[in-house]
């Protein structure tokens, strides 16, 4: 049985159409990533799973129990879902314990039942502290302490890690997928940080244009995404046209091999190729270039080239010596790139 | 795969609305108060259009209207350049005894204008009609102008005041082209307060002797009786203030955006030698709005001459007033949380309504209530709540419960959705979301609407005289029977006593607006 | 344990006289100088309790209007005849036995034995002794509306007790010339229109206003209170007869309404008997006593030697034609 199936979900607010047709399966102790542009409905959906929004049309079902099949819907506090806003959203007149144990029943609302979840989000002995006097990372970890308590079948994260600092972002987010973990959770993270989602989640589904694009682990989207619209969403990409014979196609870097063994395909073809599949050589081998832009990062760096025909790379690479603009450079293929049908009703890039 | 066995509970349910019985308790409450207001409307048409014309057109009418425009405008004036005055001092420059000063200037708000004026007139019997009007009236609103104007000063963005100084602006054009429009909308919303407090004020003029339309209307409600005459002023009235509130809204648009996303301290201006002026101009506002008439009643209690009337029973006035502040307070506090529950986050404008219907009173003046309830009560309640107890509770309860609201509304403004929403994640129904998180978080906003309530009811004059029941009396009614035969010493202890009783209020709304700015930050 | 059993005893019959029947509402228009003492020896005398309404009459009125068959008053008790009157004719007094009407004259209670008078007051001119000599004080009422007196002359439009004048002056000289006559005093007037007698005189006392025209009892209770030497002002009458110059009486009557009639009477009949009537002489009331053989008010002149216009409560009437002539002048 399935935590979490959506089937056929859509949802209006008003003349405004944010979702249309959505299918989405969730299996038992995924954490997925719901990653998507701001405005794309990726909240609405969440929200929608959580009960405070009702479909339009389309079935949510919850454990394999159908929680809103558009005429009728189960009020959110009865599905079981917990659920982590943007901010944590503690209640501003509790302390934490109180916080936490809040949705419990009033017997086992005792001092020090909250303890053993504290801890469990490392925010041990901080029970008596008022949400005002807390981090932002702290009050995150304390919802979904609040959240965990109830054992819920399926936990709702709205963008949680959104508001914290740079420096904070990162350890608490080990912290809450550790967690999440531990307890072979089923979770579903909002997120529109791409490197975020790719780098936390079990399994990845990307909101655009109203409906889940493509859905799966992070390695396949990024390296094998749906369209080049989703490679670059999900990445820098360089998307370059092309014409396809096989397994090769002609591209303005010269003959490329493609990652795909369709030996009889051909035609022209939008070929895409990751900055890491591109390599800086010397002048005079490879294509040539000139140097636009170079950034350096400390582990690795940028390098935008021109090329003929107008044509901006960008190239990631060990940064072994100091480019700069105006420089000749040559770019080389490192490995096969993914190649795209051009559908002819598609607008160019 | 999945069971096609509807979920246990599921209903059709929107995001944000409230029990349906809650909304409907809000819209009874609304339809409650904006009924009198109806009848008397209806009164006033039954009587004819062309003899309504009759009393509109009269030269007395247009008399009137132009009386109370003219000390209106004028009072508001000059109130208003009082409170910006004094808002500025305090919240921008180094004066000294801020603090201080700064509760001595609010104070005059909790005392009633009529009692200030009999405070006055006591001193200086020779204040009379329109100089009279203007000089004790603006003694006695300007707090209502400098509260919101000092309040909006802390918080707008003074950067702007430095980019305007950077680019070559002097210091009196900043004050005059940066900050006073960004404070406008306080400017505007204490113009407006102050504004409709002088449309519905009777006891002051009827000292002062300034026809003014209330004053007239309560004359024909006394003298002539005449329903009719009484509808059709009430209406003018009515329309005037009407149009003082669409004015507001107008005016007050542009400096809303103007607020600060962090509240950083404006730098104060020095005044160096100018410290004395300013200093000695606040304490001269402060003698001549709290010190004097405080001094004058304390001296007839002092000293109270020979007794014209037989003395009523002060302690029996003041139970009385406790008792109805208390009454009214808890009806309007309740009707103003049913209100503001049942229909702030409702999604459809039909159901927020009645949000917007409830405000309506605060531009009827008093009488113009009670002159409604009165009515109804004689037409179609069978004149069994004629003059009752009861009625006069209502009547202070639909007079009040606007300001209740207000208070609630904003309360109720910052408590985010998402805790609401959390609270349904977590298991509460709707009614536990209230009990557990709504009711707790807005807990200081029903205080301070309760106080609000209390206060104004404690103070209250001219609806209390059109509707007090026989052998009741309260603090403000005995003051006046005293005072109308000009025993000014029997009147003394009854000003003393509303001031004594307003002040707990007032203090307890003053620290519950400071805990709520600093929680906000 | 004996003094203890009758003091019970005694506490126990008083409240059970004062349960077993009696209680009085009475809505007074009255001033609580006059009213106050009659009610309190009345509950003295009978052990009748007693709950006053004070209001304006005109409201009282009004309101017994209202409250109809339902109403929880027994006895009105007005300050002027023109509002009592207006109740009576709506059919809403008892008519009282002839042994309380005849202890008063009969002019001065209504005609068809509605009300009986209880006080009478005289309409006179108070003036500012710093401002005016006693010979250049107007002989007639209406010369007040002359030119000449413009912006000396203060006027209490408001005021019930101003309604049986113009009733006089509407009575003697038509209700055109009454109405050129009350806009006169308006336009004399300017902004020295008060909200009350007592404010009127006040006024005229500190010398703000030359002039007016009050009931002269309202400048014996200022004397009373202040002292007369601290008094800045007299009193004047107009000349004999003059529609200025008129007598209003003070009256009160049983309700039809009155759950316990024979303790109304009673009320009633206390106000004009010996001993109320002395009550009111020997009070703040300043009103003369109807009743015949009471003695006059300390200081004031003796109702013999008194010569008002022969306007008689019957010709007021409710009143009517005053207020609709005030509301014509534009002064209510």
């Amino acid at each position: 049985m399935n935590a979490l199936e959506l089937s056929g979900v859509s949802k209006s607010f008003g003349d405004h159409v944010v979702l249309e047709q959505v299918d989405l399966v969730v299996s038992e102790g995924t954490i997925m990533a719901l990653l998507g542009a701001s405005g794309s409905g990726k909240t609405t959906l969440l929200r929608i799973m959580a009960g405070f929004e009702v479909v339009d049309a389309g079935t949510v079902t919850i454990g394999g129990v159908v929680v809103d099949d558009g005429t009728t819907a189960q009020a959110p506090e009865r599905r079981r879902v917990g659920y982590v806003p943007q901010d944590g959203s503690l209640f501003p007149h509790l302390s934490v314990e109180k916080n936490v144990l809040f949705g419990l029943p009033r017997a086992r609302r005792r001092r020090g039942a909250a303890d053993g979840l504290l801890e469990q989000v490392g925010l041990a002995g901080l029970g008596g502290r008022r949400p005002d006097e807390l981090s932002g990372g702290q009050r995150q970890r304390v919802a979904l302490a609040r959240a965990l308590a109830l054992d819920p079948r399926l936990i709702l994260l709205d963008e949680p890690f959104g508001a914290l600092d740079e420096s904070m972002r990162a350890e608490v987010r080990d912290e809450v997928i550790g967690v999440l973990r531990a307890l072979d959770a089923t979770a579903i993270l909002v997120t529109h940080d791409q490197d975020e989602a790719l780098s936390v989640a079990d399994r990845v589904a990307v909101l655009q244009h109203r409906s889940v694009v493509q859905e799966g682990p992070p390695e396949m989207l990024y390296e094998h995404p749906a369209d080049p619209e989703l490679a670059k969403f999900l990445g820098e990409a360089n998307v370059l046209e092309g014409n396809r014979t096989g397994v090769r196609a002609s591209t303005a870097l010269g003959e490329v091999l493609l990652d795909d063994d369709c030996a009889g395909c051909s035609g022209p073809v939008r070929v895409v190729l990751r900055p890491e599949q591109l390599g800086i050589v010397e002048a005079g081998e490879g294509t040539p270039g000139t140097v636009v832009r170079h950034q350096y990062f400390g582990h690795d760096a940028m390098t935008h080239v021109a090329t003929s025909g107008d044509l901006l790379l960008a190239v990631r690479h060990e940064p072994r010596r100091r480019l700069q603009p105006g420089d000749a450079v040559g770019i080389t293929v490192l490995s096969p790139a993914r190649a795209f049908e051009k559908d002819p009703k598609t607008p160019s890039e | 795969m999945t069971l096609t066995a509807p979920a246990p509970g599921a209903t059709r349910r929107r995001r944000g609305d409230q029990h349906p019985w809650l909304t409907l308790l809000a819209w009874i409450v609304a339809i409650g108060v904006l009924m009198p207001l109806a009848f008397l409307a209806l009164a006033a048409t039954q009587a004819g259009w062309s003899s309504v014309a009759q009393v509109f057109f009269r030269r007395l009418t247009m008399t009137l209207l132009v009386d109370t425009v003219v000390m209106t405008v004028l009072v508001t004036m000059v109130a208003a350049f009082l409170g910006v005055a004094a808002a500025w001092i305090l919240e921008r420059t180094d004066v000294p005894f801020r603090r201080t000063l700064l509760v001595l200037l609010i104070i005059p708000a909790a005392i009633p204008d009529f009692i200030e004026t009999f405070g006055w007139i006591n001193l200086a019997p020779w204040l009379h009609g329109l100089f009279g009007s203007v000089f004790v009236l603006s003694l006695a609103v300007y707090p209502f102008v400098m509260l919101p104007v000092a309040a909006s000063l802390r918080r707008i963005d003074h950067r702007h005041e430095e980019v305007a100084a950077s680019l070559g602006t002097g210091r009196v054009g900043v004050i005059l082209r940066v900050t006073i429009p960004a404070v406008r909308t306080a400017i505007a919303g204490g113009c407006l307060l102050v504004a409709l407090q002088l449309l519905a004020e009777y006891g002051s003029f009827e000292m002062l002797g300034y026809r003014t339309f209330t004053t007239e209307i309560f004359t024909e409600f006394q003298v002539g009786f005449n329903t009719q005459i009484a509808a059709a002023l009430c209406i003018v009235l009515v329309v005037m203030s009407a149009l003082l509130v669409w004015g507001e809204t107008v005016v007050g648009r542009g400096g809303r955006r103007a607020v600060a996303s962090e509240v950083v301290a404006a730098p104060k201006l020095r005044l160096g030698p100018w410290r004395i002026v300013a200093l000695g101009a606040l304490v001269v506002l402060v003698v001549a709005a709290f010190g004097i008439p405080v001094l004058s009643i304390a001296s007839l209690l002092i000293s109270p001459g020979p007794a014209v009337l037989p003395s009523a029973s002060l302690l029996g006035a003041v139970g009385y007033s406790l008792f109805y502040g208390v009454c009214a307070a808890s009806l309007a506090t309740i009707g103003a949380a049913a209100i503001a529950l049942g229909s702030q986050r409702a999604r459809s404008r039909l159901r927020r309504a009645p949000g917007t219907l409830a405000l309506v009173p605060l531009a009827v003046p008093g009488v113009v209530v009670a002159l409604a309830l009165s009515y109804v009560a004689e037409r179609y309640g069978g004149g069994r709540w004629y003059e009752t107890s009861p009625l006069l509770i209502v009547g202070y309860a639909v007079m009040f419960l606007p300001l209740a609201l207000i208070g609630i509304r904003s309360s109720l403004d910052q408590v985010p959705a998402s805790l609401t929403e959390v609270a349904a994640s977590l298991g509460s129904s709707r009614s536990a979301q209230l009990r557990r998180v709504i009711l707790p978080l807005i807990a200081p906003g029903l205080g301070a609407a309760f106080a609000l309530v209390f206060l104004s009811t404690i103070t209250e004059l001219t609806a209390t005289l059109v509707m007090i029941p026989t052998g009741v009396a309260t603090l403000a009614t005995d003051f006046w029977t005293f005072q109308t035969n000009l025993s000014y010493g029997q009147a003394a202890p009854y000003a003393a006593a509303m001031i004594v009783l307003a002040a707990p209020p007032l203090v307890l709304l003053a620290r519950l607006g400071q805990h709520r700015g600093e929680h906000h930050r | 344990m004996v003094l203890v059993a009758s003091v019970a005893m005694l506490v126990a019959s008083c409240s059970s006289s004062a349960s077993s029947s009696k209680h009085l509402v009475v809505y007074s228009g009255q001033h609580p100088q006059t009213s106050a003492a009659l009610v309190a020896a009345f509950e003295r005398a009978t052990g009748i309790s007693v709950t006053v309404r004070s209001s304006d009459e005109a409201v009282l009125a009004n309101q017994i209007k209202i409250e109809g068959s339902r109403s929880p008053a027994d006895v009105f008790y007005a300050e002027n005849s023109a509002p009592i009157e207006s109740v009576a004719s709506r059919g809403l007094l008892t008519t009282l036995p002839a042994s309380i009407l005849s202890r008063v004259p009969a002019r001065v209670s209504s005609p068809k034995g509605y009300w009986v008078g209880v006080t009478a007051r005289f309409s006179v001119m108070a003036y500012s002794t710093t401002h005016l000599k006693p010979s250049q004080l107007p002989s007639s009422v209406l010369e007040l509306a002359d030119p000449k007196w413009k912006g000396k002359i203060g006027i209490a439009p408001a005021e019930t007790d101003f309604q049986p004048i113009v009733a006089s002056v509407a009575k003697r000289y038509g209700t055109t010339r009454a109405l050129h006559w009350l806009e006169g005093l308006k336009a004399n007037a300017g902004s020295h229109i008060y909200p009350s007698n007592e404010e009127l005189l006040a006024a005229i006392d500190r010398g703000g206003v030359d002039l007016g025209v009050i009931n002269q009892y309202y400048w014996y209770r200022q004397a009373q209170q202040v002292g007369v030497r601290s008094m800045h002002s007299a009193l004047a009458t107009f000349a004999p007869g003059d529609p200025g110059f008129i007598e209003s009486i003070s009256g009160a009557g049983v309700l039809t309404a009155s759950h316990d009639k024979a303790a109304a009477e009673r009320f009633v009949a206390f106000l004009v008997s010996p001993q109320g009537q002395a009550i009111i002489a020997r009070s703040s009331s300043f009103e003369y006593p109807l009743a015949a053989g009471i003695s006059t008010p300390t200081g004031e002149p003796a109702l013999s030697t008194l010569r008002p216009s022969p306007f008689t409560v019957a010709e007021l009437g409710d009143g009517a034609i005053a207020l609709a002539l005030l509301q014509q002048a534009q002064l209510l």
